[in-house]
C-alpha cells in the first residue's frame, strides 16, 4: 500500500560517473566545492564520486590540472529494443514517488529534425550572388502590425498620410526568447538584456515580471503577459519595446508556467509579487480568455493601456490546428504572432507533455505562413518563431519557411555556459543560470555572459548575410517565406508537400 | 531597316565576329521539338532568363512607327536566342481609345469559341478582327490563331455578389478566368488603346511576322529573350500585360516566392508563371488599386537600404520605412531592369533598374526633345537617334515619361521628389 513505512525506493544505477586521475589530482577540492549536485566528496584525502552526477561539467571546468573525466556509465539494464532504459527508469521513478515526472530544457527524445532535411539554394549564372563583404546585405528586421496598404500624398515631395503603427526596429532577425526571472537567475537575465541592447534586438521578459534594475533595458524588452499575470502592473507595460500575451509555450502546450517554490526567493517574490517559497503555478488558460473574442478584448485592453505606443503580440504553442488559430489571432488584432515549436526549452515541464505534445516549428511556421497568405492576412502581421533553433542554418530555414524573426533561448543559454543537463527544475544549476542560490548565481558574470551572446548572434547574423549573398538576395525580407529557395531531401515527401517545399532535384520550372 | 541579311542555320543575322570559329558558329543549336502556342507547356512552373529591352515614347505627341522599335531591339542580338520576343504599342487605337482591346492566342477554333462565350457574359464585344500576321520564311509554324476584340464592360457584370466591382476588376477577373480555365486560350493583352505583338522567335522574326511598320503609336516597349530553361511558348514571351500595364523585364527575381505571395494575397492568379507576370500584377496593385504614386511604388520594388534611409530627412525616412515594411513582399530582389507601360489615365513609360543596378538601363532624349528612349544598350538608342542625349538612371530610381508632357523624372532625382502632374 502506498504510505507504508517500508523502504520501497529502487536503487538505480548511476548514469554518469566522474573519474579522477589521482596521479595528477592536487586535492585542491575545488571540484567538490563547485559541485552543486553534491556528486563528489573528499574522503581519506582524496576526491571520490558519491553518486548523483548529472554531467553538468562544472568540475571539469574548474579543475586546475584537468584530471577529471565524466564517463557515461554503460547501460546496466538488460538490453531490450522496446523496453528501453529510458522507459524503465521512468517507471521506477514514478513507482518510487507516485508523481508526475518533471524535466527541463527542450525534449531530449530523438524526434526527427526537419531542419536537417532542408537544403538551401544558391545563385549561379542567371542571377549573380552578392558578396556581403563588398556590398550591402541587409538584416534589419521590423516587428509590428502591418497595415496592408499605405496612403501617400503627392506634392513637391511625397509624404505618408497618417502616422503608422508602433514599430520595433531590430538589427537582425533574431530575438532572445522569453526566459523568466525565477526560472533563471538575476545575472542570467541581466546578461540577456545587456546583450539585446548591445545587439539592438529584443529579449523576452518571461512571465515573471521585470526586476526594477532592468527597467533601463526596457526599450529592448518584450514584456510578457501570461496567465498568472505575475508582475504585471502599469509601470511594467510602459516604455517596453513590445508586449506579448503568452497563450502557450512550445515545451508545454496547454500548460502554464511552473516555478518550483524552492526557487521563489525574496528577489523573485518581490518581482513576481508572490510570497517567498510558494510554487508559482500559472493557470493553464488565461481565465479571462476562453475564446477568440476574449483574446481580442485583451489585445485591445493592452493596446489601450500602452496608448498604442508599442506592438502587442500573441505567443502560441505549435499545436496541430495552428494555422487556423494563427488566423484567428491575427483577426483578433495581434500585431505579431510568436509560434513556439514543441522542441522549445523550459525551466520545468511535465515530461509527458514536453516529449509528446505539439508539433515541430518548421511545419508550424510553414502552414501558418501559407494559411495567412491564402486568407490575405500575411501582410498584416509579423511572425516570430522559435522552439528548437540550434544554429544559423536553422534560423535561415525558419525564415525561408515564413518567419520574420527567429526566437532563440536555449542557444543563448548555452552561450553563457549551460551544458543542457536538464536539471533546471531542481534549482541547483552549477553554472549560475537556472538557480536562485546566491553562491551559484555569483558564478555567472553578466558582462561576460552578454559578450558571449553578442558574439554568438553576431556570428549567426554574419552567416545569414553570407547565405543571403549566395542566394543573390540583398535583404532579409526577401528570404522570409521564400520557400522556393529551399528543397527537401528527407524521408517523408508528404512533409515537404505540407510545408510547400519542393523536393530536391525539382528545379524552378 | 532596309538591310537584307543572309540567314545562317540559326535563322539569325549572319555577321559573326571574326574570332568566332566556324566550328563554334555552325553548331546548330537543338531547337525545341515541341512549340507551344497559347496553352501552357505541361509541367512548367517557372520561367527565367536574360534579355534585351528597348522602348521609346513620343514626348510631343507625334506618332512613332514600328520600324523604329524594331531597329532598336534587333540590334541587341546578343541578348536573345530565338526563344521569344515581343513588342507593345500604346496610343495605338485613337478611334477606339475608350474600349478595351483584348488580344488572344488560341490553339484552335474550339478554344476561341469557349473564350468568346466567356467574354460575352461580361463584355459587349463591339468589333473583332484577326491580328494581321503573315508567315516568315525562317519562323517555323505552327502559329497560333491571333485575334483581337474591342469591347465595353457590361454594366451588369460590375454588380458582382454584393460588392460592386470596377470595370478594370471585371476585365482582370475575366482574363484570369479564361487563362486558367480555357485550355488553348491565353489573353496576351487586355488594355485600352494598346496591344501586344509577341511570339516565339527572334525579335526580327516577330517584327516581320506582325509587320510592325504598319502600326503607329505614341509609345513602344519591346523585349527579346535569352531564356535558360523555358520551352518554346508563344504566350510566355514578353511583354506580359494585364489591363493596360505592359512589362518588359530583363532579370531574374530572387524573391519570386515572396512576391508571388503578395499578388496571390491580393486576388491575382499567376497563369504565365514568370517573375515578369508578378511584376505586372504588383504595378497594378500598388499604383491602380492602392493609388501609390509611381515613385513610391518604384521605391517599394527597389528600396534604398535602411542605412541610406537613415540619412533622409525625417518625413522621407518615415515614408521610406513604411513603404519597405508595408510592401515587403513587393520588394523585387535580385537583378532586373524593367520597362513598364500603361495607357490609363495617360500613356506613360516607366524605366526602372534594381537597387544595385545589376542589369543595364540607359535613357536618351532626341536632340529636338520630341522622343525619349530607354534600352539595355546604348547602341539601340544611337542607331535610331545618333545625336541623342543619353544618361544612366540611378539604381532603383524610375525614369517616368508621359506622352505630350515630356520626361517627368530622369531617374536621377531624390526618390520621393514629386512630379508635376
Amino acid at each position: 500500500m502506498s504510505g507504508t513505512a517500508k523502504k520501497m525506493d529502487t536503487k538505480l544505477p548511476e548514469r554518469f560517473k566522474p573519474v579522477i586521475d589521482y596521479q595528477s589530482c592536487r586535492t585542491c577540492k575545488r571540484c567538490v566545492n563547485e559541485c552543486s549536485f553534491q556528486a563528489l566528496d573528499f574522503r581519506d584525502n582524496r576526491v571520490v564520486p558519491i553518486g548523483g552526477c548529472v554531467a553538468c561539467g562544472r568540475c571539469l571546468a574548474v579543475c586546475p590540472v584537468s584530471c577529471i573525466e565524466i564517463r557515461t556509465v554503460p547501460s546496466q539494464f538488460p538490453p531490450h529494443g522496446n523496453w528501453t532504459e529510458r522507459m524503465r527508469r521512468a517507471i521506477y521513478a514514478q513507482a518510487n514517488s507516485g508523481g508526475v515526472l518533471l524535466s527541463s530544457c527542450g525534449t531530449d527524445v530523438e524526434h526527427p529534425v526537419i531542419f536537417d532535411d532542408l537544403l538551401l539554394d544558391a545563385a549561379q549564372v542567371t542571377n549573380p550572388s552578392i558578396d556581403p563583404l563588398r556590398e550591402p546585405v541587409e538584416t534589419v528586421t521590423l516587428l509590428g502590425g502591418r497595415p496592408g496598404r499605405l496612403k501617400v500624398s503627392e506634392g513637391e515631395m511625397l509624404r505618408m498620410k497618417g502616422c503608422g503603427n508602433p514599430l520595433v526596429v531590430m538589427d537582425m532577425p533574431l530575438m532572445i526568447g522569453h526566459v523568466s526571472l525565477g526560472s533563471v537567475s538575476y545575472n542570467t537575465q541581466k546578461a540577456f538584456f545587456m546583450a539585446a541592447k548591445e545587439l539592438n534586438i529584443v529579449a523576452g521578459s518571461g512571465e515573471g515580471g521585470l526586476h526594477h534594475d532592468f527597467y533601463q533595458y526596457a526599450d529592448h524588452i518584450c514584456a510578457e503577459v501570461a496567465s498568472g499575470r505575475f508582475g504585471v502592473d502599469p509601470e511594467y507595460l510602459k516604455g517596453m519595446a513590445a508586449v506579448e500575451i503568452k497563450i502557450g509555450q512550445g515545451a508545454k502546450p496547454g500548460h502554464g508556467g511552473h516555478l518550483p517554490g524552492e526557487k521563489v526567493t525574496p528577489l523573485i517574490s518581490e518581482t513576481r509579487m508572490i510570497p517567498v517559497g510558494t510554487d508559482a503555478l500559472s493557470p493553464y488558460p488565461h481565465h479571462d480568455i476562453y475564446s477568440i473574442e476574449d483574446l481580442a478584448q485583451l489585445i485591445s485592453v493592452l493596446k489601450e493601456s500602452v496608448e498604442y505606443s508599442m506592438p502587442v503580440g500573441v505567443k502560441i504553442a505549435a499545436v496541430h490546428n495552428i494555422a487556423a488559430i494563427a488566423s484567428g489571432v491575427v483577426r483578433a488584432g495581434a500585431d505579431f504572432i510568436t509560434i513556439d515549436g514543441f522542441k522549445g526549452g523550459t525551466g520545468s515541464s511535465m515530461r509527458v507533455i514536453r516529449d509528446h505534445a505539439g508539433m515541430p516549428v518548421e511545419v508550424a511556421v510553414a502552414v501558418v505562413d501559407k494559411r495567412l497568405t491564402e486568407e490575405g492576412l500575411r501582410n498584416r502581421v509579423t511572425v516570430c518563431a522559435g522552439g528548437g533553433i540550434r544554429c544559423s542554418a536553422d534560423m535561415i530555414k525558419v525564415l525561408a519557411l515564413g518567419a520574420d524573426v527567429a526566437m532563440v533561448s536555449t542557444a543563448a543559454m548555452v552561450a553563457v555556459g549551460c551544458r543542457v543537463c536538464q536539471q533546471c527544475h531542481r534549482g541547483l544549476c552549477s553554472w549560475g543560470i537556472a538557480t536562485q542560490r546566491e553562491d551559484l548565481v555569483q558564478r555567472l558574470d553578466p558582462e561576460v555572459g552578454a559578450a558571449r551572446i553578442v558574439h554568438l548572434f553576431n556570428a549567426w547574423n554574419e552567416e545569414l548575410k553570407e547565405v543571403l549573398g549566395a542566394m543573390g538576395i540583398d535583404s532579409v525580407e526577401s528570404l522570409v517565406g521564400n520557400r522556393d529557395r529551399l528543397r527537401y531531401q528527407g524521408p517523408n515527401p508528404k512533409i515537404a508537400e505540407i510545408m510547400g517545399v519542393k523536393h530536391v532535384g525539382e528545379g524552378w520550372g | 531597316m532596309g538591310v537584307e541579311r543572309e540567314m545562317d542555320l540559326y535563322g539569325r543575322g549572319n555577321h559573326l565576329h571574326p574570332c568566332m570559329t566556324y566550328a563554334n558558329a555552325l553548331q546548330p543549336l537543338p531547337q525545341p521539338s515541341q512549340v507551344y502556342l497559347a496553352q501552357r507547356p505541361p509541367g512548367l512552373k517557372y520561367m527565367m532568363g536574360g534579355c534585351g529591352i528597348a522602348g521609346c515614347i513620343s514626348l510631343d505627341g507625334r506618332l512613332i512607327a514600328g520600324d523604329r522599335i524594331r531597329a532598336m531591339l534587333t540590334i541587341m542580338e546578343e541578348r536573345e536566342n530565338g526563344l521569344g520576343a515581343g513588342y507593345a504599342c500604346y496610343g495605338l487605337f485613337p478611334s477606339r481609345k475608350d474600349q478595351y482591346c483584348l488580344q488572344f492566342f488560341f490553339d484552335d477554333e474550339k478554344a476561341k469559341e469557349r473564350a468568346e462565350d466567356m467574354m460575352r457574359s461580361y463584355l459587349d464585344i463591339v468589333h473583332d478582327e484577326k491580328v494581321y500576321h503573315h508567315p516568315v520564311a525562317d519562323l517555323r509554324p505552327p502559329y497560333p490563331i491571333i485575334w483581337r476584340y474591342f469591347a465595353n464592360v457590361l454594366p451588369k457584370s460590375m454588380k458582382g455578389e454584393g460588392l460592386k466591382k470596377g470595370e478594370e476588376d471585371v476585365v482582370i477577373d475575366l482574363v484570369m478566368q479564361i487563362n486558367s480555365e480555357v485550355d488553348g486560350a491565353m489573353c496576351i493583352s487586355s488594355g485600352k488603346d494598346m496591344a501586344v505583338f509577341k511570339g516565339n522567335g527572334f525579335s526580327h522574326q516577330m517584327a516581320d511576322f506582325y509587320d510592325l511598320p504598319r502600326y503607329k503609336g505614341t509609345m513602344w516597349i519591346s523585349h527579346s529573350r535569352f531564356p535558360t530553361n523555358s520551352p518554346a511558348w508563344w504566350a510566355g514571351a514578353h511583354p506580359l500585360s494585364i489591363l493596360d500595364w505592359g512589362v518588359c523585364h530583363n532579370g531574374e527575381i530572387t524573391s519570386y516566392g515572396v512576391n508571388r505571395k503578395l499578388v496571390e494575397m491580393s486576388g491575382y492568379k499567376c497563369t504565365v508563371l514568370t517573375d515578369t507576370e508578378v511584376v505586372a500584377y504588383i504595378w497594378d496593385l500598388l499604383v491602380r488599386k492602392h493609388g501609390l504614386p509611381i515613385q513610391a511604388a518604384a521605391f517599394a520594388m527597389a528600396p534604398w537600404t535602411y542605412d541610406e534611409i537613415s540619412r533622409l530627412d525625417p518625413e522621407s525616412r518615415k515614408l521610406a520605412t513604411w513603404l519597405r515594411f508595408t510592401y515587403r513582399e513587393a520588394f523585387l530582389n535580385g537583378p532586373f531592369s524593367i520597362l513598364v507601360g500603361r495607357s490609363q489615365p495617360e500613356v506613360t513609360l516607366i524605366a526602372l533598374a534594381d537597387r544595385k543596378k545589376l542589369r543595364p538601363m540607359i535613357v536618351g532624349r532626341s536632340p529636338d526633345g520630341g522622343i525619349a528612349y530607354c534600352a539595355s544598350e546604348e547602341c539601340a538608342i544611337r542607331l535610331v537617334e545618333p545625336d541623342a542625349e543619353t544618361w544612366a538612371t540611378n539604381a532603383g530610381s524610375p525614369m517616368i515619361a508621359k506622352v505630350g508632357k515630356g520626361i517627368l523624372r530622369t531617374g536621377t532625382e531624390h526618390p520621393f521628389q514629386g512630379v508635376s502632374p
